[in-house]
């Protein structure tokens, strides 16, 4: 568990509920996908007015949907601090698939038509940092720039290299985004996994992105984080899940944001501790969700909801993290 | 890292896999004789690309693991384990029994392509529609996956940062690892990266024509695209302090990182150099350092006409009054994508500590912009301070100062 000296500033969100963290409290709406056997998804309104108007923007014209997401998101954060110095703002953007569209259209036009015709339009977009390159030339982010990749716990990972550039004044400020966006080959992955069978997961998509200072006292704190409780099988994860928990200091609150099988360990890990659901708990979209549960966390705080709250981040494959957020000075003055 | 550290980071250890060697000694005595990788690709299909060879990395053997879970591993993991285990073995951290002795030990790992042939072999059952037996195939994909095999195979565990910021991503790997210690939230990390041939990939490279029909020629007039190659490279980074407490030998320090976006172009790097003469100007003012004392720079070199311009460039306008030394080593062990910072980052290291330097192969009609500073074969020189720079897809730029011991003007 590492101790952290880190405020939320602000946040945005795409999510499928539409563009803005106010929506997130509304439900998700899902549909049945012509490729998913008629298991439920729920995803992003692509034709939004909001993300279309990045269209506009030369880098964006050609990107994938997941550049669109994060850079309606990105932004979102960026304007709620004015007047912030873009020369000096880094960003981090967490994935767990990153951008599938495109790696798998290349990849099935190559297949079809042979190597020889594979499209060189489309393989720079297969990059994973690509719709992070993006969202940078697109709104002029002069800091340090991280394209990190993992299960949703790399969202953790992500804050935590947050702090260590705040730490050592590479940047003023760093925004954090978790993206993730939907295709059919990503939902023929889950169900070979198995997530599929413990119910509890509907694939989604969306972007969150949270914009992070130095603590000043005025904003909900990240004040604690404890990552890398890995697991080597599902067998030794709730092992995993309370070192994890434990790590963190004091009885705050927990955040369900449980899916698939991690749902058991979530109720037996935290127990009574646990908060009333989420809406859209169920909703699947990694990274983004994590952030979309960062979000909420920090909004509830803020209105003085909870003096803490402790988000999991429940990676489906190998990992676990954790998130404490507490009220920062300001705050905890109003709300004692 | 904006300005030299109170933090001294020191290497303690470091290990590699290549096309050229299964470990960082042999692929040092390859690239000193002037060898290149340079051979038919066969680990994957590349046939009806334009280009059919590259650096393909003969797989070293793992005597812990059994045939059956060796072959369940990615080619990715078979070159990233044992490159990991000569790092903790040269760094002290390996009991007799092969097992780390530290139960938790951080990693920051880069990767641009995971295990991305397991992928294509999930992608392809799909698309044939016969999407059986594919559990292996998403389950070893991932890049957490490979380092979970890591972790596995050591019997260590940790937070694991995987950076995937195209080819600089290695060296962005060893500058955040350096960060996380300079920065008080780390004592010791194992840092690296590494990447294997894959089928997407070396279409993609082939589709953008920019793989050379014959040799790579880094720095050459004639040069005509890159090799593409594989490999794993990690190093034991930790504080100068920590190394000292448990007796473990300094190979070397981490003494500057930098690290800019260029935003100008997805895949091509603005011909003024600037962003990544900006990010060596970093890695010099966080070591503290005039470019005077650094002697030696391995550059990213790929032997692209767009890439070598836009270096040459930089590195004139940073070196260009000092008697800087320059070579391309992927020239001999191919462009290893998110391994190269990690590989070049050891190669820096090895020049530092034996004074000799590695080959510019392959140039006979060398850029007159850099003519003069280009590495011969058998020079050498004793060095002060040695500087790894690598460029990549997204505009991404790194730069890594090294020097034998000190990091402080």
């Amino acid at each position: 568990m590492k101790t952290m000296e880190i405020e939320i500033l602000s946040h945005g969100s795409v999510s499928p509920a539409g563009i803005g963290t106010e929506l997130l409290e509304s439900g998700f709406p899902m549909m049945i996908h012509p490729e998913t056997g008629g298991h439920p998804v729920s995803l992003v309104g692509r034709s939004d007015p909001a993300l279309q108007k990045w269209e506009q923007s030369p880098r964006l014209r050609r990107a994938s949907p997941i550049s669109y997401f994060m850079v309606e998101a990105v932004s979102q954060a960026l304007g709620g601090v004015p007047g912030i110095d873009l020369s000096r703002t880094a960003v981090v953007g967490a994935f767990f698939l990153g951008c599938m569209a495109y790696s798998v259209r290349f990849y099935s036009e190559m297949h079809a038509g042979g190597r020889r015709f594979a499209s060189p339009i489309l393989f720079p977009e297969t990059v994973f940092n690509t719709p992070l390159s993006h969202v940078v030339s697109t709104l002029g982010i002069g800091g340090p720039v991280h394209t990190q990749i993992g299960d949703k716990s790399c969202w953790a990972t992500a804050l935590r290299t947050a702090e260590c550039w705040l730490r050592l004044g590479m940047a003023e400020h760093v925004v954090v985004v978790g993206a993730e966006e939907f295709d059919p080959v990503s939902f023929h992955a889950f169900k070979a996994a198995g997530l599929l069978r413990h119910g509890r997961l509907i694939p989604s998509e969306g972007a969150g992105a949270v914009l992070l200072g130095k603590a000043s006292g005025g904003s909900p704190l990240l004040s604690h984080l404890a990552d890398g409780y890995g697991f080597p099988s599902k067998r030794v994860a709730g092992e995993a899940a309370r070192e994890c928990l434990a790590s963190i200091p004091g009885n705050d609150p927990v955040m369900p944001s449980s899916t698939s099988w991690t749902a058991g360990i979530e109720s037996r890990t935290a127990g009574d501790r646990l908060l009333d659901p989420w809406i859209n708990r169920d909703f699947e979209a990694s990274t983004a969700s994590a952030a979309w549960n960062t979000i909420r966390a920090s909004k509830l705080i803020a209105e003085g909801a909870f003096p803490g709250i402790v988000v999991p981040c429940w990676g489906l494959t190998r990992q676990f993290s954790m998130l404490h957020l507490q009220a920062g000075a300001a705050e905890a003055k109003a709300h004692p | 890292m904006t300005t030299p550290s109170p933090i001294p980071v020191v290497v303690t250890g470091y290990g590699c896999v290549t096309a050229l060697g299964g470990t960082a000694g042999t692929t040092w005595g390859a690239l000193l004789e002037g060898r290149s990788a340079r051979g038919p690709v066969t680990a994957i299909e590349v046939e009806g690309c334009r280009v059919t060879e590259g650096a393909q990395a003969r797989l070293p053997d793992i005597p812990r693991l059994s045939s059956k879970r060796l072959a369940r591993l990615s080619r990715a993991a078979r070159l990233a384990i044992p490159a990991a285990g000569e790092a903790l073995a040269a760094s002290g951290l390996l009991g007799e029994d092969g097992r780390c002795r530290v139960p938790r030990l951080e990693m920051s790992v880069a990767t641009t392509a995971c295990g991305m042939e397991l992928g294509e072999g999930f992608l392809r059952a799909i698309l044939n529609a016969h999407p059986r037996r594919t559990l292996g195939m998403v389950s070893h994909y991932q890049a957490q996956e490979q380092v979970a095999e890591i972790q596995s195979v050591y019997g260590f565990q940790g937070a694991a940062m995987i950076v995937a910021n195209a080819c600089a991503a290695g060296a962005n790997a060893v500058g955040h690892a350096a960060d996380l210690i300079r920065s008080g939230m780390a004592e010791i990390v194992l840092a690296g990266g590494y990447d294997a041939l894959c089928e997407l990939v070396f279409a993609g490279f082939d589709s953008l024509q920019t793989l050379a029909p014959d040799a790579c020629r880094p720095f050459d007039r004639n040069r005509s695209g890159l090799m593409l190659g594989e490999g794993a490279a990690f190093l034991v980074l930790e504080s100068e302090e920590h190394a000292r407490r448990r007796g473990a030998a300094v190979r070397g320090c981490v003494a500057g990182y930098g690290q800019t976006t260029d935003r100008l172009h997805l895949t091509q790097p603005a011909q003024d150099g600037a962003p990544l003469a900006a990010a060596m100007k970093q890695a010099l003012r966080s070591a503290g350092m005039e470019p005077s004392r650094v002697g030696y720079i391995n550059a990213h070199g790929t032997g692209t006409r767009f890439n070598d311009n836009a270096e040459a460039t930089a590195f004139l306008g940073t070196f260009g009054d000092t008697d800087v030394r320059i070579s391309s080593t992927k020239a001999a062990l191919g462009h290893t994508l998110g391994a190269a910072g990690a590989i070049e980052a050891v190669l820096c290291l090895m020049a530092l500590e034996t004074g000799a330097l590695p080959p510019q192969i392959n140039v006979n009609d060398p850029e007159p912009s850099v003519a003069r500073l280009l590495v011969h074969p058998g020079e050498r020189k004793r060095l002060e301070a040695a500087m790894s720079v690598n460029l990549g897809f997204g505009g991404s730029n790194a730069a890594l100062i090294f020097t034998l011991s000190g990091n402080r003007s």
